[in-house]
């Protein structure tokens, strides 16, 4: 038997009314006496459901909607219609015993004390998710050697990095165990290194606590090694709900040919096989990047290594950043 | 069933509301200097008043002297800044953090307001040593005393200020700027809560008026009653204002609030 949804949400639409100020001075003068409003659509008719355990990216573009909803899911905002469960929960509510088991982690906003060492928000947040002594020294113990943060736990949170800083505020959100995380930009900003052990880290908590959580980014590396599923927003709409791979079958209209020849082959004699995204010669090598519709790809390939000089042949998926890309940038939704 | 204690987690909260303070020390001398010069120019005002003249507008230097020195501590109790920020937080999206975790968000705010009136109480003290070898004051208390009274006033109209601090915060929901407000709400204190002068050497007519707004019950009348200077049967009127004051206040901030709330963007991102 399939696990139960732990996440429910049925025609979420949250909506905002936004001031629109007319250009120049003329502009700012009219808008003492009369302003003018118009209603965005953050989130427009949404539905979906996440089972326990599950890890979900939320894909979109700035302003389609994914911050807002983790903000309605967290009971931070009232939405302006639609049914929204966590945990069994109305968000809304804000009841303690559903705000003991998530953890809403924004890697814009910081929780942690500015002016204290990051231990102090530890020590608050022990007391106010009334985390027994026990669970705090193993959870923090085991925390901090993960994340490697022993040696600057008692410095002031302002002196720490930006990354140190993300670790702490990591820490502070997990102490109480947290069943499911709202993880929004968790890497913003980060190295590679760093985005690579927080992402290492968050897999580890999946599995260790079979935590829900979802998760937004703008670093596809993130969404990729970390979700089985997909969830796409655009314009405040759900355009899809899957795996991930299934975006690629879904939307990918082409595989990617990489060719090496043995000589020299010239691009007019590459076109009549595909659209060349490369072409190029270094040294002794030659290489060229074809894009070919997905299902003459076989066929093609066949072609190319009877009819032209090909010492090596790849075909690929094309990367799924270059997909989503492509879904938004042509409205293809 | 949590060991925690019910209230544990909010002394954490007026814990390290005092840790923070103290990290500036610099801005924390400066503080307190403000403070304790506002009171030495009062001070110093009256006293120079009543170079030549033994009584103005009614009252004895003494008792002037008295009643300014007893606002001066009063005012460091009842009054607070510590919800200044307030409105920026709300506005800013800060108050994200406080309102996703099972933390009661008023009583955090209210044991923030209550640590920064102990740090206050007690330099008020120390400072008020200060002031008392500088200006003598004699004081001059009534033989009839209403201690329990005086306290139950103190403390309803430090409830009374929080609330309407509260409520400046909430403009936060709709806009960045508290402070034109609130710089409004402090000019007009200073003139109707009895501050520079005690409200009775007004003209009646304004004196009237002032007692429409709660700010006559935010010193004033708790000095007056130390200073035996009501009657008893003003006692009973004067508390059902003010206990009326807090009940309105607390009514229109649950609105504004709820209101604000459905309204907050928890902007940012």
């Amino acid at each position: 038997m399939s696990p139960q949804p732990i996440i429910q949400v049925k025609n979420l639409r949250r909506h905002f009314k936004v001031y629109q100020k007319q250009p120049g001075l003329m502009g700012s003068i009219k808008s003492l006496f009369k302003r003018k409003y118009k209603t965005v659509k953050a989130v427009d008719n949404i539905s979906f459901e996440i089972k326990r355990g599950e890890v979900v990216g939320f894909i979109g573009q700035n302003g389609a909607g994914k911050t807002t909803t983790l903000k309605v899911l967290s009971g931070l905002l009232f939405p302006t219609a639609g049914e929204v469960s966590v945990l069994g929960f109305d968000p809304w509510d804000r009841k303690p015993e559903f705000q003991k088991q998530f953890s809403l982690i924004m890697g814009q906003k910081n929780q942690l004390w500015w002016d204290l060492p990051a231990m102090e928000t530890f020590l608050l947040n022990k007391a106010i998710y009334e985390v027994p002594n026990d669970q705090f020294e193993q959870s923090l113990n085991k925390l901090v050697d993960l994340l490697q943060v022993r040696d600057i736990l008692n410095i002031q949170v302002r002196k720490l990095s930006l990354g140190q800083r993300m670790k702490c505020e990591l820490i502070a959100a997990l102490l109480h165990n947290p069943q499911v995380l709202f993880l929004d930009e968790p890497t913003i900003g980060l190295d590679v290194v760093m985005q690579k052990a927080l992402r290492d880290f968050i897999k580890a908590y999946n599995q260790e606590f079979n935590a829900t959580i979802i998760l937004t980014s703008h670093y596809m590396d993130d969404v990729k090694e970390l979700c089985e599923r997909a969830i796409i927003i655009d314009k405040g709409k759900l355009i899809f709900d899957g795996k991930l791979h299934n975006i690629i079958d879904k939307y990918a209209r082409n595989k990617i040919l990489s060719l090496v020849f043995s000589q020299a082959v010239t691009k007019q004699k590459l076109e009549k096989f595909g659209q060349v995204k490369e072409h190029k010669q270094n040294g002794s090598a030659y290489t060229a990047t074809l894009l070919v519709p997905r299902k003459k790809a076989a066929a093609v390939a066949s072609d190319l290594l009877k009819e032209l000089p090909v010492e090596d042949l790849n075909i690929e998926e094309p990367p799924i950043e270059a997909i989503i890309r492509e879904v938004f940038q042509s409205g293809n939704v | 069933m949590s060991k925690y204690p019910k209230l544990f987690k909010y002394i954490i909260v007026l814990q390290q509301y005092w840790q923070n303070l103290f990290v500036y020390r610099m801005s924390f001398v400066v503080w307190r200097l403000r403070q304790f010069l506002s009171s030495f120019t009062a001070l110093s005002v009256w006293s120079v008043v009543f170079a030549n003249q033994k009584t103005a507008f009614g009252y004895a230097q003494d008792e002037m002297i008295t009643y300014i020195f007893l606002v001066t501590v009063l005012y460091n109790i009842i009054l607070s800044s510590s919800l200044n920020a307030l409105s920026g937080e709300i506005y800013s999206g800060s108050m994200s953090t406080k309102l996703v975790k099972p933390i009661n968000v008023f009583l955090s705010l209210g044991f923030q307001d209550l640590a920064h009136k102990i740090l206050n109480f007690g330099f008020v003290i120390l400072e008020s040593l200060i002031l008392y070898f500088i200006f003598k004051p004699s004081f001059i208390f009534p033989n009839q005393s209403y201690e329990l009274i005086f306290i139950a006033w103190v403390a309803l109209a430090a409830l009374i200020c929080f609330i309407i601090n509260l409520l400046f915060g909430s403009i936060g929901f709709w806009s960045p700027d508290s402070w034109g407000p609130r710089f409004l709400f402090y000019i007009f204190l200073d003139f109707t809560a009895g501050k520079l002068y005690p409200l009775d050497i007004l003209p009646n007519i304004i004196q009237k008026i002032v007692y429409l707004t709660p700010f006559p019950y935010m010193s004033y009348v708790q000095i007056q009653l130390l200073l035996g200077r009501l009657q008893p049967n003003q006692i009973l009127p004067i508390t059902l204002t003010m206990l009326a004051w807090t009940v309105g206040l607390i009514l229109i901030f649950k609105l504004v609030w709820q209101k604000g709330l459905k309204n907050y963007t928890a902007m940012g991102q």
